[in-house]
Parts: structure tokens; sequence; C-alpha cells
């Protein structure tokens, strides 16, 4: 499931819904289509543990927990629906991300240049745009934190609508400021937080 | 391959959901438990392989079984393609990821000429010989089918076994036989020639070739007990045929995302440059219940929201609109839209068009084909201008404001007046648009007019013509472009060069197995791509293998003379070709099959239009 894209992932639950027979909403426009929206985004490539999606049932009375085990036996092994609910946040409080990035080998001396490079007060970068404008931002005040186990660095980035870090930025910014070779990392996106650092719900 | 050297592959690629599987409703295994594995290959990328439906009837066919286990098998593209050479990594299925050369068969389904050096080029990346004559040992076997396997002798070296004509049962009684000689331990020159006696089957390692000083072939003769003839099968009962209840759902978007549900084969028209109307013949059709409920299925279990109804032609369906109420049923309340391709002009009626209407309002297309009503009688592509221009009229009262159309350039006995015609019409139509009162107000018409290059095709009455040069085509095309003088028609046309080693390939015998190999070893693939199509490379491999590629495209065969596909029997006889191809040059149309059989040969398997009463 790595490999699908954010567009392709949005067709997938289409899909999925309309197999799993639950009665969801569909916008009311020329092109109606069932309305769903996904937290934040996940790039292609990574994976992601505690995905949030909204969308809307047409009947109030309708088993939640039915959905959710529909939802689920309709779904590829790689998938799993793990709660549903009514929002208690708007997905407007989502403010952090946290990323595990596990590293084929991490040497000493890899992880203190990566120490080294997140501890700096500034690092500008450039950034492309969703309309192919680049622009400069500074990565450093979007690290919320970062630590180090065994092969794996956690980072806890900015996230959600209005200012987004993503992880691949971070680690392009670092190859190009230190000439580090290299190292292959999986990514995946651990958890979503809100404003208080707290899992969103 | 383990799973963190396929992750690192996959993130270094263009659009690693081409081969990173596990797609809803793909099909997963014990490969311990099952007798046979098949590794169905389409030689071409992910996108347009997956929206074939020969591929999904029979992977979902095979895989019925549980003695068999298809995997699919595309052509990498050219990045991954870079990348699986450079780190030794061999051909894999998408399912298993395993190895294709651990597979008992490998299968193509060669749906153009085109497709032919990807074909050798995907061998060659699994890590097998190309020649059949190379692959000593029994497995694995390498089958092929689809539309080009009429005339296979330009890859006839190349593969073991071909299976003519629609392939659900004969592929079967194949891979039983295959599971009986696997299990008693038999040679592989034992099994083919057994193999042989099965009809549909074509070996053509049991054919020997022989040539006339002239270079035209002098006889082809079945060796070792092999029928002197192979005549291609066909499934008698499409109600009673295995039909999938689910396809399996890419995560990507490819060409043809949608359910595909097949309402007949075959087709009644006729029309002489038509390859697909002769060898499908004759026309079965399924019934309105069979085709309702498939749909119904197959959207349940895909989650689709878009059906298209496949045939040649779809408005030649005889219960088209009884067919469409019992979807619309219940395809309005599930926000499901039907599609209906292959539409025919002269029988599109108002209450059709009505209800398509309804279902979806994108653009119109037809298909004329040529410009004058002289050369459309020719062509026995019978549609006149005034049908033409009264489904136009109807369109566009309706609310179309676009309209395509497609044509062939290079059809025999075309003049420039033919061509000035498709001009004249794209006008006319402009004209009517705009002479209409109830016409869609504030907006502009727009007329698409696509040109294809006419290739002659085994199997047809034009098999015998000669196909135009590519200067001429060109000139053709620059005169066509000349002719059209409003911006309200945009015409496009396809390239010259690739339609000229189309007809190469479409109509070559076996001597072009040394040029299709030679092109490949220099890097052809894609061919069908125009960015990777490198018609330098094939006129050299031409010249390596001293063969000229205009005796294959640019001469007029004479009737008498023995063509390389005159062995396989699709069942419509040389003779009625010749008939066809005198009508032809006359300007005599001939009827379609429901108005009046014209005795072509297809009546033999006692079955379909054929015996429907007039």
């Amino acid at each position: 499931m790595k490999f699908v894209s954010h567009l392709d992932m949005n067709r997938f639950m289409s899909r999925l819904v309309s197999r799993a027979g639950i009665p969801v909403w569909y916008t009311e426009g020329f092109n109606r289509h069932f309305y769903m929206n996904f937290a934040v985004p996940l790039s292609l490539g990574f994976e992601g543990l505690y995905e949030v999606m909204d969308f809307k049932l047409t009947d109030d009375d309708y088993s939640l927990s039915e959905c959710l085990e529909r939802m689920n036996k309709v779904c590829p092994p790689d998938i799993e629906f793990f709660k549903i609910g009514e929002p208690k946040e708007s997905m407007k409080e989502i403010a952090f991300a946290e990323y595990r990035l596990r590293f084929e080998a991490l040497s000493d001396e890899f992880a203190e240049r990566l120490t080294g490079f997140l501890s700096q007060k500034s690092v500008i970068c450039e950034k492309t745009g969703k309309k192919g404008r680049v622009k400069e931002i500074d990565i450093i005040p979007k690290i919320k934190s970062f630590s180090f186990d065994g092969n794996e660095l956690t980072l806890i980035l900015n996230a959600g609508n209005e200012d987004t870090l993503n992880p691949n930025l971070v680690l392009t910014a670092f190859y190009a400021q230190t000439a580090a070779p290299p190292v292959f990392c999986t990514v995946t996106r651990t958890m979503l937080f809100n404003k208080k650092l707290k899992p969103f719900e | 391959m383990d799973n963190n050297e396929f992750e690192k592959l996959l993130l270094s690629v263009q659009k690693p959901g081409r081969y990173s599987g596990g797609e809803i409703n793909s099909v997963i295994k014990d490969k311990t438990a099952v007798d046979v594995r098949f590794a169905f290959c389409f030689p071409d990328i992910y996108e347009i392989g997956m929206s074939h439906l020969g591929m999904k009837i029979l992977y979902s066919q095979f895989n019925s079984r549980d003695d068999i286990w298809c995997e699919r098998v595309f052509a990498p593209w050219v990045d991954l393609e870079a990348l699986m050479r450079e780190r030794g990594i061999p051909l894999f299925a998408l399912e298993s990821r395993d190895p294709v050369k651990d597979f008992d068969i490998i299968g193509f389904t060669l749906q153009y000429e085109m497709s032919y050096t990807n074909m050798l080029n995907m061998l060659d990346l699994a890590g097998v010989p190309p020649r059949s004559k190379d692959r000593t040992d029994f497995t694995p076997l390498v089958v092929a089918g689809g539309p080009c396997v009429c005339n296979p002798e330009p890859i006839a070296e190349f593969v073991d076994i071909f299976f003519l004509g629609e392939g659900e049962e004969v592929d079967l009684e194949l891979i039983d036989l295959y599971k009986k000689f696997k299990k008693s331990g038999g040679s592989k020159a034992e099994f083919l020639r057994e193999a042989a006696k099965i009809e549909g089957v074509y070996v053509p390692s049991l054919y020997e070739t022989e040539y006339n000083q002239d270079g035209t072939l002098k006889s082809v003769t079945a060796q070792n007990g092999a029928p002197a003839t192979v005549k291609k099968r066909i499934i008698k009962d499409l109600d009673k045929l295995y039909y999938p209840e689910k396809f399996v759902v890419p995560f990507i978007d490819i060409v043809h995302d949608r359910v595909v549900q097949e309402i007949f084969r075959g087709c009644i028209r006729g029309c002489r440059f038509c390859q697909a109307g002769y060898i499908y013949r004759p026309v079965r059709e399924k019934s309105v219940d069979t085709v309702n409920r498939q749909a119904k299925c197959l959207c349940e279990n895909t989650g689709y929201d878009e059906i298209s109804l496949s045939s040649l032609s779809t408005s030649d369906y005889r219960e088209i609109e009884p067919l469409l109420n019992k979807l619309l049923e219940w395809t309005t309340e599930k926000r499901v839209s039907l599609s209906l391709p292959s539409l025919r002009i002269d029988n599109f009626s108002d209450e059709l068009l009505e209800k398509i209407k309804h279902i979806r309002k994108s653009g119109l297309t037809f298909a004329p084909e040529a410009g004058t009503q002289r050369l459309r009688d020719v062509i026995n592509k019978n549609v006149t201008e005034e049908e033409i221009l009264r489904t136009c009229k109807t369109a566009f009262a309706g609310g179309y404001t676009a309209v395509k159309l497609y044509f062939m350039l290079g059809l025999p006995t075309e003049t420039d007046e033919d061509l000035k015609g498709i001009a004249d019409l794209g006008q006319k139509i402009v004209d009517l648009y705009y002479a209409l009162p109830e016409r869609p107000k504030g907006k502009s018409v727009s007329v698409s007019i696509s040109v294809s290059t006419f290739v002659p095709k085994p199997f047809t009455p034009f098999q015998f013509e000669p196909q135009i040069t590519v200067d001429e085509i060109r000139r053709r095309q620059e005169y066509l472009k000349s002719q059209i003088t409003t911006k309200k028609i945009s015409l496009s046309y396809h390239d010259s060069a690739t339609g000229f080693l189309e007809g190469v390939l479409a109509r070559g015998d076996r001597r072009l197995c040394d040029v299709v190999e030679a092109a490949y070893k220099k890097g052809c693939r894609f061919d069908s791509w125009t960015e990777h199509f490198d018609l330098e490379k094939w006129l050299e491999a031409f010249e390596d293998c001293k063969i000229d590629p205009a005796f294959y495209a640019n001469r007029t065969r004479d009737f008498e003379e023995v063509l390389p596909w005159d062995h396989l029997d699709y069942t419509v006889s040389k003779d009625f070709f010749i008939e066809e191809n005198k009508k032809a040059k006359s300007a005599k149309t001939s009827p379609n099959c429901r108005e009046k059989c014209s005795a072509c040969g297809a009546a033999c398997y006692g079955e379909g239009v054929c015996f429907e009463k007039r």
C-alpha cells in the first residue's frame, strides 16, 4: 500500500466503501462522488500507522461497528481500519506528526552528523509548492523534536493544513548540506498529534 | 528478492504501483499446492495490460481451478528495466514476485504487432532463451494467443505453441495435457506433437516452409502428424461461458479503469479493412439476463462506478434498448454510469441517444473511415453522408457540441478527391451546427478528425493489397492538412513510419523472425510508443538480415500466391476474400450478416448469427 499515491488512495477508498455497501454521502454537484477527506496526505513510499479519514453517512442510525466490520472485510491485508467514531476534534487541530525513519545501517558518525545538522539554529532550504513555485523555508522551527534509537530516528514535525514539513525534505537538506553518503531508509508515520501533543482523535 | 531489496527497487522508479501487486481481487495461492504455474504476460506496461478484457477473463478462469495458479506479468518500463539489468534482477510475476523462468508455462497475449520486441525483451529479462529451439527443457513452455496469432509467422521461431481463436476452452485443454506430461515425464518434442492434435493449437516448429525464386512462399508443410491446417476455436454458447465475477482493481489509474462487460463477440458488418470483423466470426450474443447479472456482480465485487459495454459494434446488439432499460433499473440508484463505445451511425436511434444522454454527456465519436461515398462503398462501410449529418443534427439538438470522427488514410483506390472528402465532411458538420436554430447557445462546435494509416491485414479482403509508401503517406497527410481551412476542425494523424512497420509485420513470413530478433538486440522495444519507436534501428535490422521490408508492405499479392497464413483456418475462406476484393474494386457493397448471408464459411460452427431467423 505504501506505493499508492494520495490521489490513488482517494479512488481506492471510494471503491472500498462501494464494495462494503455502506450508506455513504455523495456530493450533490454535477459530478457526484463519494465525499471523503484524509487528515494529512501520506507521501508515496511512506507507511502510516495512525491515519485519519473522515466521511459522512446518510443514515444516522447506521451501526458504526458494522460499518467498521464491513470496511475491513473488503480491505486488502495491508490496511486495517481500527477505529470509527464521531469526530472529537476538528481536522484543523492537527499540528504535529511523528515519523520513524529506519535506516538500513546507522553508523555513529552518521548519527552524529545528523544530530549536528538537526541541532542548528536555522536551515534554509528550497521547497517546491503545489504549483511548482519554489520558495525558501527554514526547516528547523518546524522540527519539534528528534531522538535516536538503534537504527531509527524519530522526528516530530509540524503537520496539518497550515504548516507541514515532509521528512524527505529534512533528509534532502541534510545530504545537501553535509554531503554525507546517502543511506537507504524507510519512513513510517506513527502518530498524528493535536496542538497539545496528544494523539488526534 | 527479499522485501527490503524490492522496496528499494520500487522507490527508485516512476509509478511503483505498476509493480507492487497486492491489488484487490488479485489471487495469491500456495505454490506448493498447485500443479501448474502460469505466467500470463502482457507485452506492454501495466496500465495498458490491465485494461485488457481477455487477460481479466483468462486470469480469473485459470485461477478458478485449484490446480493452477495464474499470475500477471507486464513489461517493466525502461526505468525499471535499467535497474533490473544493473542489479541482475530477473523478470518477476506480480503476485508471488517469483522469477518468471521458474513457471511451468509463460503465456503472452499478442494484441498488436508492435509489441513483438517487448515479448523478446521480457523473455530475455526472465533469463529464458528467446528461440524455441534453444529451450530444450520441457519447462518453461512459451505459448501465445490473441489476434496477432492469425499470422504468427514473424514470431514463429520464438513461441512453442500458438492458440488460434478464443482461449477459454483450448487453453485449459493444453494445460491438462501439460499436467499429464509433467507427471509422466515426457519430452518437449513428444509433448508438442501431442499438443498439435488439439483443435486450435498451432505448433510452428512442426511446419516446414519453402520459398520460390521470387521470394514468395512456395509451401508450408505439416510434419510429424501435425494437421495440414489448424482451425481456430470459438466458444459456441456465450451464456454458458465462464465470465469473471471479480476483476483485479488496480491502485493506480489505468487506461480503462472500469467494469468491462462483454455483450457479444464478432461483428455482422464485414468492413473490408477490419481484421476483427472477420477473425471473430460468427457473431454470438449474450442474453440480456446474462449481461445484466454479470455486470451487476462485477460492480458489487470491484466497487467500480462505471460500466462499459464491450463489443465490436454496440448498437448491433439486437436487444440494446431492453438491455439498457434493465441496467438502468439499478445503475442509476447505485450511481453507476454506463458507457457505450463502438456505436454505429446508421442505427443510432433517437431513443438510444436519449438514453445515453441520461447516462453521460461526453463527446460523440463516429467512424466514417473514408471521406467519400465511393470509398466507403469500397471498404464496405455502409454508412451514408446523410446518416452522419442526421446523427450529428440530433446530437447537436440534444446539447452536444463536440464530435470526433475517425478516418483512415491510404485505403485501396484512395485518391486526393477522397481525402478532400474528409475535410469537406468536417466542414459540412461545422456548417450544420451553425445552421441549427436549436444548437446550444453561445457555444462553439468542435470537430476532431483523427486519421490513422491503413494497414492491410491478413484475413481481410485487402490482404492482397499493397500498402502505400511512407513518402506517399506523408504527402497525403500534408494534402489533407491543406484542405482544412477552419479552426473548428482539428486534425491529428498517426506516425507514418509506425504504420509501415506494422504493415510489414502483419503480413510477414517466418524469415522476419531474424529481423525481429535483430531489432530487439539493437535495443528496439516499446515500438508502439512514439518516444521509443526507432525506425532507423529497424531498417538496420532489415539490412543486416538482407530482407527488403517493401516486399512485405508495398507489394501486391496475386490471388494465387501462397500466403504465410494460408495453413491457419479462421473459417472465412480465401475464395470469399477474393470475391470481396473484386467487389471492393468495383465499389460494390456486401450486405451485413443479418441482412443476407454471404457464405463466408463461418457457419461451419453451427452457431451464432448464421443461424438466426432472418
